[in-house]
């Protein structure tokens, strides 16, 4: 240990201050890239495995500081922020005085779309940001190709669209319009009609397990396999009809929020709701999942959003006075949240969701549906008037990761990818609300056992209780303090005994005497073969 | 009288038995004649002959120990081997003799007696056996009947008193010297004595027992085997540390060009040093290096040659096509009769065998199992009846024909118990075939075999030596050359061959002796030893191996009786009646009753060692099991209360909630919104599904109820309510819900309900036990949380995370562990894979070039 630490004082000493900052950068991405600690090697008592697991824990810090040096050197491109000098808040910043500092590239994602015709219109992004789907309510459906700005197809259906949503790419894309929901390919042909489903309020697709999620009016929870058409579960919520809905990109869970305030999670294997939380006093009217499933956000209609811890299911922030119609998360976990014609993105500063940006549409403009495009700082924002994109600089993932998501892909590539994504695709029990726990220990069905700290503390309240106990008064003979003494005593000797723990501890301290009393009894011949201690 | 009686006949026996020992070793006349002399007068008295006799037994003993020294020569003359049978033969006779002379006994009376000596001592064996005591301790209580013994001779030299004869009074140096005094050497030797007596460094302590003596060995051994073992500590522990062993560094793969073998190559064999002679030729290499030209004159063939070998092929071609023809003729032959008699002998013909390939395996199976069963049986290492027989009695020493025949056996043996140079027999098999050989072919049988061998060997080579018809072997000045250096051969190995039939005279006649011998020493005339050794031998094996120096003296039981005596006073009584009992058996058998007293006095202790050996290893093992059984409970209650301990930290780490910023709050609007939402109440609704939720998933325990006609015969029992018993257990159910939902993740969440169901689907995805290595749930989880797949890691790491525990090249040869130094601070590195057969092939690669040199 004083090795170490003279070793690193010399590497202090040596290191010139732009190194050891980068240093210090590096050890944070090492740290992401760990996953965690390794388990405390102490307790293990077998030294064979001790070793194997050190040196195990080894080629993860070799593989979490090689990969923390590839991200250092070979993903260069840092996300984008808004820096303010003096008093300027940043929320003041409008996006006319974005467009003036920004590159021609990035401007010309500012823009409006007028439809009046057929809005409130609904958004939906490819999960690499390359294609989006816009669904206006009245039968519009269009799907786009951000990069170019190429209007891919556009096709009406002439009955109402309540939502829209991509299958695993841009070839398929599903719309829940008024009878039933229906799958469309990328040329705008109708491949499926979900007849099963009912009139779906809204739609959702768990891209590794090919689940269509969708929930219809009456309340009912459908998941389907879109890679052989099964209907995986429906499952009844018993909360009546609503119309929120949203994936955690995290675990595959489902949240639905409803009119009783109450969030509830689900997984298709199971009928009850993993989790049932009541976020708010009044209905709830939008739920967003940050992306590392950590984090949910809802927003009631009695003008509160909510931001949740999902791993301790508690509280984190409240925001008050503001409503939200609509909220989402954005790759780098920005909070965008909006209401009439009034969009506010809320940045993570500190552990505090505070207003980071905000954007008014002209007025009239209902805002309908907000979503951050992956991997570009770009807002959409789907309205009764068509649907809008403004930057909002450091929302989106700078770097690609082309096997997972490639905004540049070429058709074949798209092949190869969808048949990696069959390949990988996530049976439906795999949801599950902590998806790290795959592969772990089952966890017993027995009951755990109470600590020696819990057995501590009721056997003392149970001999209070003994010692507390009123002794009637008897006849004069037998009333002796003696005999009250005694058998008060033995009423606590009895209260002590229904608590094992020591008697256990007795026990190991005899078996641990019988090498010695074999020895007092063996014959003298065979006492030099008794077990020495 | 009676008692005196017994005593008497009993040292007639001894007598007889000393008598025939002493007919065994031949005592010269003249020392006959004088206990003849010493015997014929006690004749006139019963009791005094007795006494006579008994102290005679003394001198026998003296008298025989005197023989011991007669040198092996003077037996040999007297051509002990024919005396030998008749030995064998006589003694019966000659026993009767003795009997007569000493008349009153009669023998059936001797019988007799002998029966009640048997009953007393199967008395006392029963007692023994019952009590498990020493025979000892009865022997006094049957025998210690006071006798008084009268003494008829006055004490001396040749009549020593009872006590002495009886082991009571040791005899000294004195008793010895005494007779001396005067004599020449007198004073040297009793100053010897006083020397010796003085000198206390010198002096050999008796032997400690046996096991004494083992565990004083295994102590010393211990601590050698300990330091030995202890220095690979470190390298097997480096070993079974090391994630990774690897077996694919430093493979001889030998040469990697033809050019490499090429330069390698030495001309061994006769035509490779031809053809390499012709290739260095100069005058070829000059023809080739200036032009094509001299090469054809150099081809030339003279017309001698050509002639030859137009004939030769031409000969060849004459044979195959007779050859040819034949087959023909005898393919046409259509009788069955003759085609199953040529199957016959092909099959029974060796080239049959070598032929077809099954009957070639079943040929070598049945040779194999023939082998096995000579091994197993030594059928015919003279082990047999009539093999026994013969060398018992010698015949083969007389007779040629069965020598032959013996021999003929023994080299069958040979022949089918060698060790098979083949590729089938394992190395660990082999080396028993070795040990075999060293243990029993027996002084005379290996060498005698061994020169046979290089007799055929010798005779071979001078029939191989022929002159080579063709090439350049056969000309004239090579051949010349050849045949003078082959009549120097032949020359040499007839010489050799002489010598080898010298040899074999003088072996065959040193093999008529030690057949039996078989490596051990012999004391006095061996002749007479041989038959009761093989006696014993046959008795029991157990002993013989067990303790060699028993043995040893069970060759000559006097002089181990003898020993005896001096050596155990306390179980004198013991052994004596032992020798008594054994005395009266058949003549033969004399060695056989040293050797079970040797029994009695040994092997009952071993017994008793060995029982207590098991007994206590039984009783540590089992003091051990629960011991470490305990240790192991505790061990796994620790981790599990470490393991709650660090789950709770668990919960404890992560994002801190903050207190919400009540300040923002305008509180007329929030009143506003709270009365707005007033109506629905939504908090009571969501506590009710909580407890529907918990009730369905911890289900209420039943209330105890009291039902209409059960338990109410009378007020009394309808006063009491419900049986305390019921309440009791309805109150430890409720506690159990209790528990349970305080367990629960929600319990303190008012505002969450988590279901805690169990997916039946997902429990697949759940091991159930821990894998292998593992031992805390914990430390296995926490090595799950990387994935180590290539979609996860640089590549760099990936395939070190994927490596295998052994990496081997296939073909590599797994040596065993090489002993090392390591150093045990040093980490285990996995970057350098280590080298485990690094060692031994730098050593080999230095060998080879060593014997190179040395080429």
């Amino acid at each position: 240990m004083e090795v170490d630490l003279e070793d690193n004082n010399l590497m202090e000493n040596v290191l010139p201050p732009d190194e050891q900052e980068i240093d210090v950068e590096l050890e944070a991405k090492e740290k992401k890239y760990l996953r965690g600690e390794g388990a405390n090697l102490e307790s293990l008592k077998d030294k064979k495995l001790k070793t194997q697991l050190a040196s195990r824990e080894k080629l993860y810090g070799k593989s979490a500081k090689a990969a923390a040096k590839i991200e250092k050197w070979l993903l260069p491109a840092s996300a984008g922020y808004l820096e303010t000098d003096g008093l300027e808040k940043t929320w003041r910043i409008k996006q006319t005085d974005i467009a003036k500092e920004v590159d021609i590239l990035s401007s010309r994602n500012q823009y409006d779309i007028v439809l009046p015709d057929f809005g409130p219109y609904k958004l939906d992004f490819t999960a690499s940001g390359r294609h989006m789907l816009a669904g206006g309510r009245k039968g519009h459906l269009a799907l786009v190709d951000m990069l170019n700005m190429n209007l891919i197809r556009e096709i009406h259906v002439r009955e109402t669209v309540r939502d829209v949503a991509f299958l695993h790419n841009d070839q398929f894309f599903a719309a829940a319009q008024k009878k039933y929901a229906y799958i469309y390919g990328r040329d705008g042909t109708e491949l499926h009609c979900l007849k099963e489903r009912g009139p779906v309020a809204r739609l959702r697709f768990l891209k590794n397990h090919f689940l269509l999620a969708s929930v219809n009016k009456i309340g009912q929870l459908h998941y389907q396999d879109v890679t052989y058409g099964d209907m995986v579960a429906s499952i009844r919520t018993g909360k009546g009809r609503t119309d929120v809905m949203e994936v955690n990109p995290h675990n595959g869970v489902v949240a639905l929020g409803h009119s009783g305030g109450t969030v509830t999670m689900w997984k298709p294997t199971s009928q009850a709701p993993l989790v049932q939380m009541q976020c708010h006093p009044g209905p709830v009217s939008s739920v967003a999942f940050h992306p590392n499933g950590h984090l949910m956000a809802t927003s009631g209609k009695e003008r509160k959003v909510k931001i949740w811890d999902l791993r301790k299911f508690e509280e984190v922030q409240t925001i008050h006075g503001f409503h939200a119609k609509t909220l989402s998360f954005s790759q780098k976990g920005l909070l965008a949240a909006g209401t009439g014609s009034f969009v506010q993105v809320l940045g993570d500063s500190s552990g505090n969701y505070s207003r980071y940006m905000s954007h008014s549409m002209v007025k009239g403009y209902q805002v309908e549906k907000v979503m951050f495009r992956p991997y570009e700082d770009v807002l959409g924002i789907g309205h009764s008037m068509g649907w809008s994109s403004v930057l909002i600089p450091g929302s989106g993932e700078p770097n690609f990761d082309s096997w997972v998501a490639n905004p540049f892909e070429t058709s074949k590539q798209r092949r190869e990818k969808e048949v990696h994504l069959l390949l990988d695709k996530l049976p439906p029990e795999t949801i599950m609300l902590d998806p790290s726990k795959i592969g772990a220990m089952r966890p017993s069905r027995r009951k755990e056992k109470p600590t020696r700290g819990e057995i501590e503390a009721e056997k003392e309240v149970a001999i209070e209780a003994a010692k507390g106990v009123e002794m009637k008064k008897k006849t004069k003979g037998r009333n002796k303090p003696s005999k009250r003494t005694k058998k008060k005593k033995e009423m606590v000797e009895n209260a002590k005994k229904t608590f094992p723990g020591e008697e256990q501890g007795n026990v190991a301290g005899k078996k641990r005497r019988i090498g010695d009393v074999d020895a007092a009894e063996l014959p003298a011949s065979l006492k030099r073969f008794a077990r020495k201690n | 009288m009676g008692g005196l009686k017994r005593k008497s006949s009993s040292s007639a026996k001894s007598v007889a038995k000393s008598k025939k020992k002493k007919k065994g070793p031949h005592l010269p006349n003249s020392i006959l004649k004088v206990i003849a002399d010493q015997k014929r007068p006690l004749n006139s008295d019963e009791e005094e002959e007795e006494d006579e006799i008994d102290s005679d037994d003394e001198h026998g003993g003296d008298l025989y120990e005197y023989e011991e020294g007669v040198p092996e020569e003077e037996s040999r003359k007297n051509n002990r081997y024919d005396r030998h049978d008749n030995y064998d033969y006589e003694l019966p006779d000659d026993f009767e003799d003795e009997n007569v002379e000493s008349e009153d006994d009669d023998f059936d009376g001797g019988n007799s007696e002998n029966d009640d000596d048997d009953d007393d001592d199967r008395h006392t064996r029963m007692l023994q056996s019952l009590t498990g005591m020493p025979s000892a301790a009865f022997q006094g209580e049957s025998k210690s009947k006071p006798v008084l013994f009268t003494e008829a001779y006055p004490e001396g030299e040749f009549n020593p008193t009872r006590d002495v004869l009886e082991g009571k009074n040791v005899l000294t140096e004195e008793d010895f010297l005494a007779p001396l005094e005067g004599k020449p050497g007198y004073h040297k030797t009793s100053k010897q004595i006083a020397r010796m007596r003085k000198d206390t460094k010198h002096v050999v302590h008796a032997p400690l027992p046996k096991p004494q003596r083992e565990r004083l060995e295994r102590k010393a051994v211990i601590g050698l085997v300990d330091g030995e073992f202890s220095k690979w500590v470190h390298l097997v522990k480096k070993n079974r540390e090391a994630p990774t062993v690897y077996f694919n560094q430093e493979v001889d793969l030998g040469y990697s060009t033809v050019g490499a073998i090429a330069s390698e190559f030495q001309p061994r064999t006769e035509f490779e040093k031809k053809m390499a002679s012709l290739l260095n030729d100069s005058e070829v290499s000059e023809a080739h290096r200036d032009d094509g030209a001299r090469l054809l004159e150099l081809n030339e063939v003279s017309m001698e040659d050509h002639i030859k070998k137009r004939d030769h092929i031409a000969k060849i071609r004459n044979l195959l096509f007779r050859h040819e023809a034949k087959s023909k003729r005898i393919k046409k032959i259509k009788s069955k009769t003759y085609h199953r008699l040529k199957n016959k002998d092909l099959k029974k013909s060796s080239l049959g065998a070598l032929m077809d390939p099954e009957m070639a395996k079943e040929e070598a199976m049945r040779q194999e199992a023939k082998r096995v069963e000579e091994r197993l049986t030594l059928k015919h290492r003279n082990t047999g009846k009539w093999a026994k027989r013969m060398v018992r009695l010698g015949l083969n020493a007389k007779y040629d024909a069965t020598r032959a025949a013996i021999a003929e056996q023994l080299q069958m043996n040979a022949n089918l118990s060698r060790k098979m140079h083949s590729m089938g027999d394992g190395s660990s098999s082999d080396e028993s075939d070795d040990e075999e050989g060293l243990n029993d072919g027996s002084d005379e049988d290996t060498p005698s075999r061994l020169i046979a061998k290089a007799k055929e060997k010798t005779l071979k080579t001078m029939e191989d030596d022929e002159v080579p018809n063709a090439g350049l072997m056969s000309l004239p000045f090579m051949a010349r050359a050849m045949k003078k250096k082959n009549e120097e051969a032949n020359e040499e190995a007839k010489r050799a061959l002489e010598e080898y039939e010298e040899w074999e005279n003088s072996g065959g006649e040193n093999s008529k002796k030690p057949v039996s011998v078989s490596g051990r020493r012999v004391f006095g005339a061996t002749a007479k030893v041989e038959a009761p050794k093989e006696s014993k031998k046959d008795s029991d094996n157990f002993y013989d191996n067990s303790d060699s120096d028993n043995d040893m003296a069970g060759v000559e039981d006097n002089d181990m009786e003898d020993v005896r005596d001096n050596a155990s006073p306390a179980r004198n009584t013991g052994t004596i009646t032992e020798t008594e009992k054994f005395d009266d058996a058949a003549g033969n058998q004399a060695s056989k009753t040293t050797f079970d007293v040797a029994m009695f006095a040994s092997g009952s202790w071993k017994k008793m060692t060995s029982c207590k050996n098991t007994e206590s290893k039984k009783e540590s093992k089992k003091t051990r099991a629960p011991i470490s059984q305990s240790q192991d409970k505790k061990g796994s209650r620790d981790e599990e209360s470490e393991d709650s301990e660090s789950e709770a930290e668990e919960m404890v780490d992560g994002v801190l909630a903050s207190a919400s910023k009540e300040t923002f709050e305008i509180p007329s609007q929030a009143e506003l919104i709270n009365r707005a939402f007033a109506g629905d109440d939504v908090l009571d609704e969501f506590e009710k599904d909580k407890e529907e939720v918990l009730n369905q998933e911890v289900p209420k325990p039943e209330k105890p109820v009291l039902l209409p006609g059960w338990g109410d015969w009378s007020n009394v029992q309808r006063k009491r309510g419900i049986s305390k018993r019921m309440v009791m257990e309805h109150e430890a159910e409720e506690k159990e819900r209790k528990q349970k939902l305080k367990t629960r993740k929600d319990a303190r969440l008012k505002h969450v309900i988590i279901s805690e169901k169990v997916d039946k689907r997902a429990e697949k995805l759940h091991t159930t036990t821990l894998p292998f290595p593992h031992t805390s749930k914990e430390a296995f989880e926490h090595s799950m949380r990387m994935p180590i797949g290539p979609e996860f890691n640089p590549s760099t790491v990936v395939s070190e995370l994927n490596r295998p525990e052994v990496v081997k090249k296939t073909g590599v040869i797994i040596k065993p562990v090489k002993f090392e130094e390591v150093n045990p601070n040093d980490e285990v590195d996995d970057e350098h894979p280590r080298n485990h057969q690094k060692q031994r092939s730098k050593k080999k690669t230095g060998k080879r070039q060593g014997k190179v040199k040395s080429k």
